[in-house]
């Protein structure tokens, strides 16, 4: 499979295969001429939001950021509400665990711009706000340089915004404070954003891949769109697959493709089960991997969530407690320290998860007790993502939670390479 | 599940918490602990659903707050 090297992670180099469509004819570079001579032959664009809508309804679009809230919705919603609409693109991956928006965002940043531009036309909005991780530079690099490119052609005028460097930065109500010049944490919203977002106006903030999926969609036709995929869920998804840390590939599969021969070509395995979703996400016992597709019901069949396509899997020799342990250190970490039982909790919540790690206790008890004591508890969802991994490793891998109750570890007979999950 | 997860009733008034504002103080606590308790880091755990006889001191509860933190969403 061919592929190219880009430096789209944090610190790391992300390997990226060649894809049906977003990621299609990579040698070509994310030049904006290549990409024009690409898109010839488009069709004309929607040119009202409910005229968009429909389209976007075609093929059910669904948000490409965890979310899959239904972009349909969000356009209509923002159309008809009151106020001048804005248009915001959240590229702002504040998981290290994934890298296909800054994959996108360097390599195909025209196809996310045009989405932009399509749905700021259609619904009537008079800016469009770029906002890139802080933590990946050179992505905010490339994306400067594509606006630039296409500053005097695009009828919406775009500017470009560095999130901060942290895991809740690119949660929607964060983006939408740090867009407000305000510290860029998550907040409580009594409102959709798509009705009262950025100012009080109506927002419709989506994820990259979204619009790039939606320019794609406006370009070639809902038939051409459909030509893969499921009927169910036409079209293609990007995925990070991460097995060992530090060799992340992004893809993009059309959905329906069975999930284990994408981790081969990833050079991983879920010999050991998979953490499906990231760091928020669910993990699932090998044998719930053999069968499962990428597809948003094959992962809610097996009681996950495909989220932002994040998938990282355990290869064979490595322990999910120990993996999980250091996941919820991690996101501890990340808390924004302003909701107490998030800032009190989630510390807490890891130093337990660690003791079971490490063999120190005799009983769970404690950290279902934590888990009780923080879910639904703060102003987004960091708390409750962050119970999901350890509430379904609990449930995916009974046999190692009681090996550790007792004092010892499956994986720790086999030899784990230092530095492995 | 602990009382502030259980699933509201949508007739009656709900009390909330604005977790970004609340700083523990446990006012709400002392005025009103048929509904609301404190955990183990002294934040408030509420039962939302006010029942009628409450609904004065829910008000009470609200107004104490030194960081208007706790919220009476009406139905």
């Amino acid at each position: 499979m061919s592929g190219v090297r880009v430096a789209a992670g944090q610190g790391t180099d992300v390997w990226v295969h060649e894809g049906p469509r977003l990621l299609a004819d990579l040698e070509h570079g994310p030049g904006l001429a290549v990409h024009r001579r690409r898109s010839n032959g488009r069709q004309p664009w929607p040119t009202s939001g409910w005229e968009l809508a429909e389209l976007l309804e075609a093929v059910d679009l669904r948000g490409r950021g965890g979310a899959a809230f239904p972009l349909a919705r969000k356009v209509r919603t923002a159309a008809k509400a009151r106020g001048r609409p804005v248009v915001v693109v959240n590229a702002a991956e504040g998981e290290p665990a994934s890298s296909k928006d800054s994959t996108l965002m360097l390599l195909k940043p025209h196809l996310v711009l045009d989405g932009a531009q399509l749905v700021a036309q259609a619904i009537g909005a008079d800016t469009i706000h770029v906002v890139v991780p802080g933590e990946r530079p050179s992505v905010q690099a490339g994306v400067r340089t594509a606006m630039a490119d296409r500053a005097d052609a695009d009828p919406v005028p775009m500017s470009l915004h560095r999130a901060e460097c942290r895991f809740v930065a690119g949660e929607s109500s964060a983006v939408l404070e740090l867009l407000s010049g305000r510290p860029n944490l998550p907040v409580t919203t009594s409102r959709p954003s798509a009705v009262s977002g950025l100012g009080g106006r109506p927002t419709v903030l989506s994820n990259a891949e979204t619009y790039a999926q939606a320019a794609l969609l406006a370009r070639d036709g809902v038939d051409a769109y459909c030509s893969v995929g499921t009927p169910a869920e036409p079209g293609t998804r990007l995925l990070t697959i991460d097995g060992d840390g530090d060799r992340p590939t992004v893809l993009e599969v059309a959905h329906g493709t069975r999930l284990a021969p994408l981790l081969a070509a990833a050079d991983a395995d879920a010999d050991n089960g998979l953490l499906l979703g990231g760091y928020h996400g669910t993990w699932l016992p090998p044998a719930a991997v053999a069968d499962l597709t990428v597809s948003a019901m094959s992962m809610i069949e097996a009681g996950a969530a495909i989220g932002a396509g994040v998938m990282l899997p355990l290869r064979a020799g490595a322990c999910p407690i120990r993996r999980t342990a250091v996941v919820v250190g991690y996101l501890a970490g990340e808390s924004a320290n302003r909701c107490g039982p998030c800032k009190f909790g989630l510390p807490a919540l890891a130093h337990a998860v660690r003791d079971l790690a490490l063999g120190a206790v005799r009983s769970s008890e404690r950290i279902v007790q934590l888990m009780d004591a923080v879910e639904r508890r703060g102003a987004c969802h960091h708390p409750d993502g962050t119970t999901r991994s350890i509430r379904s490793m609990l449930r995916a891998f009974p046999l190692e939670v009681e090996m550790h109750l007792s004092g010892s570890c499956t994986a720790a007979a086999v030899a784990v390479p230092a530095g492995a999950w | 599940m602990s009382a502030s997860t259980r699933a509201p009733d949508p007739a009656r008034q709900q009390l909330t918490v604005d977790w970004q504002s609340c700083d523990g103080h446990g006012l709400c606590a002392e005025i009103l602990p048929e509904l609301v308790h404190l955990d183990e880091w002294h934040f408030p755990v509420v039962q939302r659903a006010v029942p009628k006889e409450l609904e004065r001191l829910a008000r009470a509860a609200v107004v104490a707050c030194p960081k208007l933190a706790l919220k009476i969403t009406k139905p």
